[in-house]
C-alpha cells in the first residue's frame, strides 16, 4: 500500500489511481448539478433515472427561487449574517488568544490548549439544549446573534491552533527589533505582527465563515422558526418532501464553499484540522 | 520586570477566549448533566433515564457504536490510500489534492440530500446502476445493513479528506532514510508499512481517531435527514428535545457526552502507550 521509494516509473500508475479517485469523488457533485438543471421527468420523477439526462432547463431553479423567494431570502440573509459574525469573532478572539499563548510559559499555555481541546469534545447537542433554554430567557433564541455565539464554539479552538501555527512561522527578530525601536506591546502587536499574520487570520476567518454557513446541529435547535439555509434544505427534503427545491438550495449553499475551499487549500492542513470538527 | 508585565498582558489576551469556552461550553454541559438527574421542580430523580431506556432500550447506544466503528474503519482505509498517494510525486498532484479536498467544504445536510438522491428507492441513481448490472432494485434505507452502508458512504465522502490530511501531515515527518534502510535490509512494501509507517504515524493516527471518532459519535444531520432511520444517540436526543420540558433530552445528551468521554479516554491511553513504545 505504501511504497515510499519514489520510482519514477510508478508515477503513471499514481496518476491513474488519482484519476479514478477524482472521478468517484466528483460523482455526488454531478448528481447535484443534473438534478438542479435537468428536466424533473428525467431525474427525480423517473423511477430509474438515466445517468446522463438529455433535456436541460432553468425552470427548476427559477421555480425554487420565485415560488419561495421570501423564505429563501430570509434564510440566505440569516445564514450570511450568522456566518459573518462567527468569522469576525473567531478572527478577533483567535488572533489575540494565539498571540497571548505564544507569550506565556509553556506549562501554562499547554494547559490552556488542553482546556480548549477538551471543549471540542463536548457534543454540540449536549451544549445546544441547555443553551436553548437560557437563550429563550435572554431573548437570543431564534436570532442570528444567538446562533453565532453558539456556533463560535465549533470554530474557536481550531482558529486558535491555526493562527498559532501562522505566528510560529514569523521570525522572532522582527518583533524584538520593533520593541528595541521603541514600539510598545500593543503597537508592535497591531502594526508589526498583525500585518504579517494577516494571511493566517484571513484563512481562519474564511474557514470559520464556511463552517458556520454549513452548520446544522446548533442551527436546528437554536433557530428553528426562522431557519438558516441548511435547516431550510433539511425541512424541504424531509418534512415537505420537496427534493427539487432542496437540491436547488443545496446548489446555492455549495457554490460559495467550493470557492472558499479552493482558495484555502493551501491553509487547510492536517495539523490545523486536529481540533474543532465535532458535530 | 518589564517581561512579567507582558506575560500578564498576554494572559489577559487569552482570557476572553477562555471565558467564552467556559461559559458557553463547560457550564451548559454541566447543566445538561445536572438537568438529567432532576425534574422540572429541580428535585433529584432518575426518572429521565428510566423514561429514555423504556422508550428506546439499548439500541441507540449499540447503533451509535456500529456506525462509529464502520465509518472510522472505512475512512481510515481511504485516508491511508489517499495520503500514501499524495505523499508521492506525480503529474497533476496539486490539482488532484484540490479535487480530493472539495467534499470537505460541502455542508453535511447537502451531503445527505445528494446521497438521498443517489440511494432513494424511487428515482435513485444507485438503483439505475444496480439494474444496469442485472440486479434488482433495493430499498436502500429500508434495511439496517444497507442504510448502514449508505450512511458510511455519505459520511466518508465528506470526512475522509480530513483523515487523509492528518495522515499526510504525519507521513511527511517520517525520515525517508528509514525506508531506504529497510529496503536495503529486504523489507517488502507491507512490512515497511506495518513496521515503519504505522508506528511512526501513531500520534497522528491518535489525533485523527480522536477528531473523527468524536464526530462519528455525534453523527446527526445525515441520519436525521432520513439516511439512517434506526435510532442513534443523537437522533434519539433530538426527538426527546422539548424546550418546555428538556429534562428527558438532558438524559440523552448526558449519555452521549459520557460515551464520548470514555472513547476519548481510550484514545489518550493509546496515544500515551504508543508514545512510550516509540
Amino acid at each position: 500500500m505504501v511504497s515510499e521509494y519514489n520510482n519514477p516509473g510508478n508515477s503513471k500508475y499514481y496518476f491513474i489511481i488519482a484519476l479514478i479517485f477524482s472521478f468517484v469523488i466528483l460523482i455526488p457533485f454531478y448528481v447535484l448539478v443534473i438534478i438542479a438543471f435537468a428536466v424533473p421527468s428525467q431525474t427525480i420523477a423517473a423511477y430509474y433515472p438515466s445517468i446522463i439526462p438529455t433535456k436541460f432547463t432553468l425552470t427548476n431553479l427559477m421555480h425554487a427561487f420565485s415560488g419561495y423567494s421570501s423564505v429563501l431570502e430570509a434564510a440566505f440573509i440569516k445564514s450570511l449574517i450568522t456566518a459573518t459574525i462567527v468569522g469576525a469573532l473567531a478572527a478577533f478572539l483567535g488572533f489575540h488568544a494565539s498571540y497571548g499563548l505564544s507569550k506565556l510559559p509553556v506549562r501554562l499555555s499547554s494547559l490552556i490548549i488542553s482546556v480548549l481541546f477538551f471543549s471540542t469534545m463536548i457534543p454540540s447537542l449536549t451544549i445546544a439544549i441547555p443553551i436553548s433554554v437560557s437563550f429563550l430567557k435572554a431573548g437570543l433564541y431564534d436570532t442570528a446573534l444567538g446562533l453565532a455565539l453558539a456556533q463560535e464554539l465549533v470554530v474557536l479552538p481550531m482558529t486558535i491552533f491555526m493562527i498559532t501555527g501562522t505566528l510560529q512561522t514569523l521570525p522572532k527578530q522582527i518583533e524584538l527589533q520593533a520593541r528595541v525601536d521603541g514600539a510598545g506591546f500593543f503597537q508592535s502587536l497591531y502594526s508589526v505582527i498583525f500585518p504579517l499574520a494577516l494571511p493566517g487570520v484571513l484563512a481562519a476567518f474564511l474557514l470559520s465563515w464556511m463552517m458556520s454557513w454549513d452548520e446544522f446541529t446548533f442551527a436546528i435547535i437554536l433557530s428553528p422558526v426562522h431557519p438558516t439555509l441548511p435547516i431550510l434544505i433539511y425541512l424541504d427534503s424531509t418534512a415537505r418532501g420537496n427534493i427539487l427545491y432542496a437540491s436547488a438550495f443545496s446548489l446555492i449553499v455549495t457554490v460559495p464553499v467550493i470557492i472558499i475551499t479552493m482558495a484555502l487549500s493551501r491553509f487547510i492542513k492536517g495539523n490545523y484540522m486536529s481540533s474543532g470538527l465535532t458535530g | 520586570m518589564k517581561w512579567e508585565k507582558d506575560e500578564l498582558t498576554a494572559f489577559f489576551m487569552i482570557l476572553p477566549a477562555l471565558l467564552y469556552v467556559v461559559i458557553l461550553a463547560f457550564i451548559p454541559a454541566l447543566e445538561s448533566v445536572y438537568g438529567s438527574f432532576t425534574n422540572i421542580h429541580s428535585s433529584f430523580t432518575l426518572y429521565n433515564y428510566s423514561f429514555v431506556f423504556d422508550l428506546y432500550g439499548y439500541r441507540p447506544i449499540l447503533n451509535t457504536f456500529i456506525v462509529t466503528a464502520s465509518a472510522l474503519g472505512f475512512q481510515f482505509l481511504i485516508g491511508f490510500v489517499v495520503a500514501s498517494l499524495l505523499s508521492k510525486q506525480f503529474r497533476g498532484r496539486t490539482a488532484f489534492s484540490a479535487i480530493f479536498l472539495l467534499p470537505f467544504g460541502v455542508a453535511t445536510i447537502v451531503t445527505a440530500v445528494i446521497f438521498h438522491d443517489i440511494f432513494s428507492s424511487y428515482g435513485g441513481y444507485a438503483n439505475t446502476l444496480v439494474r444496469a448490472l442485472g440486479g434488482s432494485a433495493l430499498d436502500w434505507t429500508g434495511y439496517f445493513s444497507t442504510s448502514l452502508l449508505v450512511v458510511v458512504l455519505a459520511d466518508s465522502w465528506k470526512n475522509a479528506p480530513i483523515v487523509s490530511l492528518i495522515l499526510l501531515a504525519g507521513m511527511t515527518t517520517i525520515p525517508p532514510d528509514l525506508y531506504s534502510q529497510a529496503m536495503v535490509d529486504g523489507a517488502g512494501t507491507f512490512r515497511r508499512f506495518f513496521h515503519i509507517t504505522l508506528p511512526n504515524l501513531a500520534p497522528f493516527i491518535a489525533i485523527a481517531l480522536m477528531v473523527r471518532g468524536i464526530s462519528e459519535f455525534n453523527i446527526f444531520a445525515i441520519a436525521q435527514a432520513g439516511l439512517f432511520p434506526s435510532p442513534l444517540l443523537t437522533t434519539m436526543t433530538y426527538s426527546l428535545f422539548d424546550i418546555v420540558n428538556p429534562h428527558p433530552s438532558y438524559a440523552g445528551a448526558t449519555i452521549l457526552l459520557g460515551f464520548i468521554m470514555i472513547f476519548a479516554f481510550f484514545i489518550m491511553l493509546y496515544r500515551d502507550r504508543s508514545a512510550r513504545v516509540a
